[in-house]
């Protein structure tokens, strides 16, 4: 048996407001072991993101346990939840996120800052991040001069250089050419595989979805069905 | 937390809108600009140092205003009192010199007693040659060096003033030019010339705006003006009697509540910029919600994120206080140039003090930290699936 990293049990998240009231995630049980590549599949508003951040812990849910790394988010603070982000997870944005005003190595080496490392540290390790996605040529490059493929890159290389237990991406190619989508995924898949990273990926695209290990459908907030591990 | 990590992402990031910063950096150092230059002078007015000779002078004058005169018989009756060496008439003429629109043409003018006058103010430093001729010649005056620079006066030259307090025409003759003084810029002529030119039935005849007196000793200050001053208690003409400094001070207070005034226009500007950069930090921290949900995510507490953003804003109005503070500097080189009878203060060294550099450097900062924070702390705290949302 292999270790489970994820691991949800009831988990429901409703987002209540004056006028509505939508549970995004109704009761989802759902276990994700080391060194998985899961991709994570429904229809829009079927709570997709909401699942993907309750595991990230940018957000809380309503009710449930999630136990991520044998810890459960439940319990720890604002600032606990800071930390574990910055320690244990990676995460890639549809939308690249990238910090404008500063350069690729810069936006790489921003997660860093908060970690003990030095500068000449911060660097080194940002330059391999950058290697690592090809980009190793571009480190002096704002985002605005980067095509979007590159801009995800870097972002991907943002997402991996503090050496995160986890890797979740939202939709990571759903801004890119097919060129592109390509070359994010095998750096996706090579992460998993290569650096036994375990990846949770959020698509509406079955190609990319392909890449995947196991497929986890969503459906108006409900944990469809599991399609076996295919991997190991 | 290591700010020296944060730094470098707080000032590039500060520069990101360029055009909003440096409007708001240009908008902060104009207010800043004013409001040093306000200090300076308000701290040039009220604080300026008083010399030892100005420490040991006291000015007499009718307790109601400086309008109101006292009778020429409280000379001998003040003289008596204890540790004054004397007591001298200074009657301030005013009048006008060749145009009066031309503000060269504004310097004090004083009717004053010569014989007395390098007891009471020994700072006044000429030859010795030139001040007998001055105590000697009836219509005789001395100038101030900057003064008579100005106007080329020289010896033997001739100086027409032309009253307007005194219904005369005091037609004098140049007999030294004087130093040694802070400003040196007033004219010193005989009150003898004066009062024997004015005509009996004019009002004007007998009368004494201020009595100049010179103790022997700075301390006895109060003692001596609250002797002289009981002394006229019951007098048709009661005395105030206060030293030289603070009567320049009251001198300033007969023109309109400078103090308050300054104090008002200060404090209005700062208001005004808090609420101008308030408005643009505010937009400028909105601009950023979906960045603070990323930096959230990357793991940035909710307290880095708003001392960066409130960083940044710190970092924005400080540049406008220099800017401001080193225009302020400028401004001051050019009132040195200004007659000290126009300013009503010495301004011939005025520059910003150190003091007033850290207030408006206080301020500056300030200005930063309220304008931001409120907005600052409400995007440091919405939650990070809220600030993600936001579309830039
Ligand atoms: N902050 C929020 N406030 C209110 N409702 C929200 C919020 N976030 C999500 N929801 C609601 O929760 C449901 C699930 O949203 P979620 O973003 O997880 O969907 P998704 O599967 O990621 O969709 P998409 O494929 O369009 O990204 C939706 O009905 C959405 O409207
Ligand atoms: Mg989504």
């Amino acid at each position: 048996m292999t270790e489970a990293v994820i691991k949800t049990r009831q988990l429901t998240k409703e987002f209540i407001r004056d006028e509505f009231h939508v549970v995004a995630l109704k009761d989802v049980n759902l276990t994700i072991n080391q060194g998985e590549f899961v991709a994570l599949m429904g229809p829009s508003g079927s709570g997709k993101s909401t699942l993907l951040h309750l595991i990230a812990a940018m957000d809380r849910p309503t009710s449930g346990d999630i136990l991520v790394l044998n810890q459960s988010l439940r319990d720890l603070g604002e600032r606990e939840m800071a930390h574990w982000r910055n320690r244990h997870i990676g995460f890639i944005f549809q939308s690249f996120n990238l910090i404008p005003v500063m350069s690729a190595l810069e936006n790489v080496e921003l997660p860093l800052k908060l970690t003990n490392l030095k500068k000449k540290e911060r660097i080194e390790h940002a330059m391999t991040a950058l290697n690592l996605v090809g980009l190793g040529d571009r480190v002096n490059h704002l985002p605005r001069q980067l095509s979007g493929g590159q801009e995800q890159r870097v972002a991907i290389a943002r997402a991996i250089v503090t050496d995160p237990d986890l890797i979740l991406a939202d939709e990571p190619t759903g801004n890119l050419d097919a060129a592109s989508a390509q070359e994010a995924l095998t750096l996706l898949e090579k992460l998993n595989r290569d650096y036994g990273k375990t990846v949770v990926m959020v698509t509406h695209d079955p190609h990319a979805a392909s890449f995947a290990s196991r497929v986890c459908h969503l459906g108006k907030g409900v944990l469809l069905e599991q399609e076996p591990s295919l991997a190991q | 937390m290591k700010v020296i990590n944060y730094l470098p992402l707080i000032t590039k990031n500060s520069f990101r809108n360029r055009r909003r910063s440096l409007l708001t950096i240009i908008s902060i150092a104009a207010s800043l600009c004013l409001l040093g230059l306000l200090l300076t002078i308000y701290q040039t007015f009220f604080y300026s140092e008083v010399t030892a000779d100005q420490a040991l002078r006291l000015i007499t004058r009718n307790r109601i205003s400086l309008a109101n005169p006292l009778p020429l018989s409280y000379q001998q009756r003040i003289k008596q009192v204890p540790g004054i060496r004397e007591v001298m008439i200074t009657q301030w003429f005013g009048g006008v010199y060749k145009d009066a629109r031309d503000p060269a043409n504004f310097f004090a003018r004083f009717a004053v007693e010569a014989e007395k006058l390098f007891t009471v103010n020994p700072e006044i430093k000429l030859p010795e040659s030139e001040q007998q001729a001055f105590i000697n010649d009836r219509t005789g005056c001395i100038v101030g060096r900057k003064t008579a620079a100005r106007h080329n006066l020289k010896t033997g030259d001739r100086v027409i003033l032309t009253g307007d307090i005194f219904p005369v025409k005091m037609e004098l003759i140049v007999r030294g030019i004087y130093e040694g003084t802070t400003d040196n810029e007033s004219l010193f002529f005989h009150y003898k010339y004066l009062n024997e030119s004015l005509s009996a039935g004019a009002g004007f005849k007998d009368i004494v705006a201020t009595y100049s007196i010179r103790m022997d000793r700075a301390e006895d200050a109060n003692t001596i003006a609250k002797s002289i001053d009981d002394m006229f208690r019951n007098s048709p003409s009661q005395t105030k009697t206060e030293t030289e400094q603070a009567f320049q001070l009251s001198f300033l207070a007969f023109l309109g509540n400078v103090k308050l005034i300054l104090l008002t226009i200060c404090a209005a500007v700062t208001f005004t910029i808090l609420l101008v950069s308030g408005n643009t930090m505010a937009m400028a921290v909105r601009e950023r919600a979906r960045e603070v949900g990323v930096l959230k995510t990357l793991g940035f507490t909710n307290g880095i994120v708003l001392w960066l953003m409130v960083g940044e804003a710190i970092v924005i109005s400080l540049l406008g206080g220099v800017i401001g503070l080193l225009f302020a500097g400028g401004l001051c080189l050019l009132l040195r140039g200004l007659p000290s009878a126009f300013t009503f203060a010495d301004f011939s060294r005025i520059s910003v003090p150190p003091s007033v550099t850290i207030i408006c450097l206080l301020v500056a900062g300030m200005i930063g930290l309220v304008s931001s924070f409120i907005p600052a702390l409400s995007a440091s705290r919405r939650s990070i699936v809220e600030a993600l949302k936001f579309t830039d």
